[in-house]
């Protein structure tokens, strides 16, 4: 393992963890801008989750490791997964690490413990959140393996790393196919970040509630920790979107002044779309539950017609 | 050089086998002795095989001769040893649990009888995959039916597995018939009983290969072959179910790569085949899991899908190396290798913590279970490890089969047919959709089996089982572990470099992950803790029917799914008033319709009793009319003899 590496490896998550609360506030704070309120300050998502870590954690009588563990095992899957997308620099070489199935699976781990999580403390609500949180998963888990095999037959590669240096190289603005991709996996982004219409990151103790029932147990550290890797797991998602539809920017070697650029860059570009996904979020009601395979349905057309467009291009 | 090794290992299991049924009156201690003896001769087995595959060598021997042409001979090359190889680990986890097991009933003589089929079950399986003529191979695949078929009628006294076993005896025994005729066309063509590439006619290589392949389905529950899988594996002791699912369904898919690689020359069509069969096994087989409340039944059609997936992998093989892709052709096959090792480590796992929790509580409907983890909690990690495997994350062994299976697809873009590019990513879909629906359907078993409150009294009086019961599974837990993180390195020493994440790199950076977020989280935040009690709106300590229960949590895909299970809801409703507002009374009612019977397996039955009633017309059990029947028989003879010549 080389040094490089592992300097990406502290670079990648570290950056990741600090800006993911960020983003979650831009959102917040357009989606109450949207509202006519004045919304949250932007820093509010650290405050937070400062607060919680000093807080106590409450454990159910009923609950067992399930509960104690799967926070840790879910931000540590996160950070894993975090070095399969670059953020700010895309190092030399990854030891395969930065496969799509790798990145896939590794978000499929954090879902796994999740659920259990929720039916480990025998609420109903825990359970109704885990029920529908895997069903969901299921439905689109289709279109996300698709869309990343259309890029993976747009790019001839397996490999994150391979695909992002190729389309940062680049010389045309947008690559049709590309552009056509990039409405599926917003689609995927939405669902997996339990985002309206399928799911409302706002309500508490709403029958509507599929991510956040699940964390309906939790409380101080482990609430902090569950919500970081949430939080995380949107910028990686995020980050999958802007390398593909928009990567200049980002450093295509390690050197200090192409990093600081990069994360600037990246700064912005994440606010922009962050605000984005607030105004669309604005924007929509949200869908009766047994709706949602209608829309997972569309994202699934458009990933297997920019599949077929390559198969018979 | 370490042939030796394999004979000692036959002889000690063949010793443990008999042992028993000559003392048949024996007690628990000599049990031990044989099931000890199985456990040495699944190591030595297991000693003998790794030195084949890695070594590289073929051991050919012939035993007995009956007949000039009948003759038992072994040939072990490295896809024989890969399966004595599987055999062998999970017969050794299974022999050291069933030493506790068994002895849950207090019959000796049953008993004894138990560890003999065993042992002869367990001989037969790794005769069939080191036969080297197609005359031994059947002779040992019908024992090893037939042993199997004694082995669920176990507990004959049950109704329930009476009717299992005679399903299970009538669909084996098909298999048998098309293995049979399979077999017998290739005798005619090639003139020997020997299972290699002989000079075969191209005109009868298709229907040799439809009967293998139905054959070999029958038995490794391809849909819609499948049926008698979900009946079998409730109805036979867990050690058994473990047995035939982790190994002898994978005997039939040793049957069918031996066969199609080595003996025939493949078409693309057989590829298109099995491959289509094997995703819909995947994918209807855990859709149905999903519903599933019996566990024992759930692993049974979780099987199902991971036979598809094996056949996924074998169907892409041909589809590859026929297009000239080694690599890829080499990844899925590699693929599919692994995951039968893969599946057979993590099934009989997960059939033997079931198997220690149906003895526990009694009860195999999960619906009833729950909180298990506070009363068996070592039992329940085992069966963690399980489910985390079958659900492919990272960095267990289920997920480096899937990930070889997924990455051969996701390559598909190489193959110059685009239609065949077009059926290689809908299959890649429906896997998809299989692999996440796993994961769905294993958080279901884990969560209402072990979590939250138990809802039946029998739940909550279990408790945790003995040594031996959780040691066999451990093995085969630290198996799944080991596999997945030395992957790559496995393949390297083997001699196979695919394009693979290094899974070592990969755990050993999950576990750093985890030590420093652990420790930057011990040192920054509060360490108090409360215990509280969950919240339930206002119910204080409600009874564990208050949490989400199985039906409840399949409830949305079942929902979602709804036409693949082929439900019929019929509501009856009365109303007070013309205009239907004024509620009266009235009934609703979910019929689930069981497709495959309904429509396949009932007709075809139907179909075969009315010929029976037809012949047995015939039978009238006097001498002379016996007579006259053996009279028109010759004659017929006679004639198209004449006729024919």
């Amino acid at each position: 393992m080389n040094l490089s590496f592992i300097a990406y490896c502290f670079i990648n998550i570290i950056f990741a963890a600090l800006v993911s609360p960020f983003f979650m506030g831009i959102v917040k704070k357009v989606k109450a801008l949207a509202q006519g309120r004045m919304g949250p300050p932007l820093m509010q998502q650290y405050y937070n989750l400062l607060k919680l870590f000093r807080k106590e954690a409450l454990y159910s009588t009923d609950s067992s490791w399930v509960t104690r563990v799967a926070p840790y095992v879910n931000i540590t899957v996160i950070a894993t997964a975090a070095l399969c997308v670059p953020l700010v620099f895309i190092p030399e070489a990854a030891y395969g690490i930065s496969n799509v199935i790798v990145f896939l699976y590794l978000l499929a781990t954090a879902r796994f413990f999740m659920a259990l999580s929720g039916l480990d403390a025998g609420s109903a609500f825990g359970g109704m959140g885990s029920s529908r949180e895997m069903s969901i998963s299921s439905v689109i888990e289709p279109v996300t393996i698709v869309v990343f095999a259309a890029l993976a037959f747009i790019f001839n590669t397996l490999n994150l790393h391979e695909m992002f240096r190729e389309s940062a190289g680049q010389v045309h603005l947008f690559d049709p196919s590309l552009v056509l991709i990039s409405i599926p996996l917003f689609i995927v982004l939405i669902v997996e970040t339990a985002r309206i219409p399928v799911d409302n990151p706002e309500t508490h103790l709403e029958l509507t509630m599929i991510h956040e029932a699940m964390m309906i147990e939790y409380s101080g550290r482990d609430l902090a920790l569950m919500d970081l890797s949430h939080a995380m797991k949107q910028t990686l998602l995020m980050a999958v979107l802007i390398n593909i539809i928009f990567p200049w920017g980002i450093a295509t070697e390690m050197g200090v002044a192409g990093i600081i650029s990069a994360a600037a860059g990246f700064l912005l570009k994440g606010a922009a779309l962050s605000a984005f996904i607030g105004l669309f979020e604005s924007s929509l009601a949200k869908m009766r539950f047994f709706l949602v395979p209608n829309l997972i349905m569309i994202a699934f057309f458009l990933s297997a017609l920019a599949i077929l467009l390559e198969v018979f291009r | 050089m370490l042939t030796v090794l394999f004979y000692i290992g036959l002889l000690l299991l063949f010793f443990g086998a008999v042992a028993p049924a000559i003392f048949f009156r024996g007690g628990k201690n000599q049990r031990r002795l044989s099931l000890a003896l199985m456990a040495i001769s699944a190591s030595l087995l297991f000693v003998f095989a790794s030195d084949v595959i890695y070594e590289n060598q073929e051991v050919s021997m012939t035993v007995y001769r009956i007949l000039p042409s009948f003759y038992f001979s072994f040939f072990i090359d490295r896809l024989s040893a890969f399966f004595i190889l599987t055999i062998s680990v999970v017969s050794f986890g299974v022999a050291i649990y069933s030493t506790q097991y068994i002895e849950y009933h207090k019959n000796d003589i049953r008993n004894n009888i138990l560890v003999f089929l065993m042992g002869l079950f367990i001989l037969s399986m790794l005769l069939v995959v080191s036969s080297a003529n197609t005359f031994s191979f059947l002779f040992f695949w019908e024992t090893m039916s037939l042993t199997s078929f004694l082995l669920v009628m176990f507990a004959y006294e049950n109704e329930e597995t009476r009717k299992a076993g005679i399903f299970y005896f009538i669909m084996t025994q098909l298999s048998g018939v098309f293995l049979f005729t399979g077999f017998f066309m290739l005798y005619l063509s090639s003139g020997s009983f020997d299972i290699s590439a002989a000079s075969i006619d191209p005109a009868i290589m298709a229907p040799v290969f439809l009967c293998l392949f139905l054959g070999f389905s029958i038995k490794a529950g391809v849909v819609p072959f499948h049926k008698w899988l979900p009946y079998a594996h409730p109805a036979s002791p867990s050690n058994i179910s473990a047995l035939m699912s982790g190994v002898m369904i994978k005997v039939a898919v040793y049957g069918l790569m031996r066969f199609v690689i080595f003996v025939l020359e493949p078409q693309l069509w057989w590829g298109v085949l099995i491959l289509v069969a094997g995703t819909l096994s995947a994918i209807l087989g855990i859709i149905y899991a999903m519903k599933e409340h019996d566990i024992k039944r759930l692993l049974a059609f979780s099987s199902i899908e991971n036979i598809g997936i094996i056949m996924i992998g074998f169907g892409l093989y041909i589809i590859f190396s026929l297009n000239n892709l080694e690599d890829l052709a080499m990844l899925s096959l590699l693929g599919a290798l692994f995951h039968t090792l893969n599946h057979a480590i993590f099934k009989s796992l997960l059939f033997l913590t079931a198997g220690s929790v149906v003895n526990a509580t009694g009860i195999r409907n999960i619906e009833y279970m729950g909180g298990l983890i506070h009363r068996m909690p070592k039992t329940a990690l085992l069966f963690f490890i399980g489910a985390a495997s079958i659900s492919a994350l990272p960095p267990l062994n289920g997920f480096v089969g899937e990930l070889l299976i997924f990455q051969s697809m996701m390559q598909s873009h190489y193959l110059t047919d685009t239609l065949m590019q077009v059926l290689v990513i809908i299959c890649l879909a429906v896997f998809a959709l299989t692999s996440a629906l796993a994961a769905a359907c294993f958080v279901k078993a884990f969560g209402t089996v072990f979590l939250a409150l138990p809802r039946s009294q029998k739940v909550e009086k279990a408790n945790e089982v003995g040594m031996h019961m959780l040691l066999g599974p451990s093995v085969l837990a630290a198996s799944c572990i080991f596999l997945g993180l030395s992957a790559t390195w496995l393949f390297s020493k083997a001699g196979y470099y695919p394009q693979i994440p290094d899974m070592g790199v990969l755990g050993a950076i999950m576990a750093a992950a985890f030590l420093a977020i652990f420790g930057i989280v011990w040192v920054v935040s509060s360490h108090r803790t409360r215990d509280v009690e969950t919240w339930r709106c206002g119910i204080r300590r409600g009874d564990g029917w208050f949490e989400y229960t199985a039906t409840g949590f399949s409830q949305p895909i079942m929902n979602i799914f709804r036409s693949v299970y082929r439900t019929r809801e019929d509501y009856r409703r009365t109303f007070f008033d013309r205009s239907s507002v004024i509620f009266r009374d009235g009934r609703a009612e979910i019929h689930l319709l069981n497709f495959f019977e309904v429509y396949i397996y009932l007709p075809i039955a139907g179909f075969i009793s009315r010929v029976a009633m037809v012949m047995y017309r015939l039978h009238n059990g006097k001498l002379d009319t016996y007579l006259y029947y053996t009279f028109i028989t010759i004659i017929i003879l006679l004639v198209s003899m004449r006729w024919l010549a």
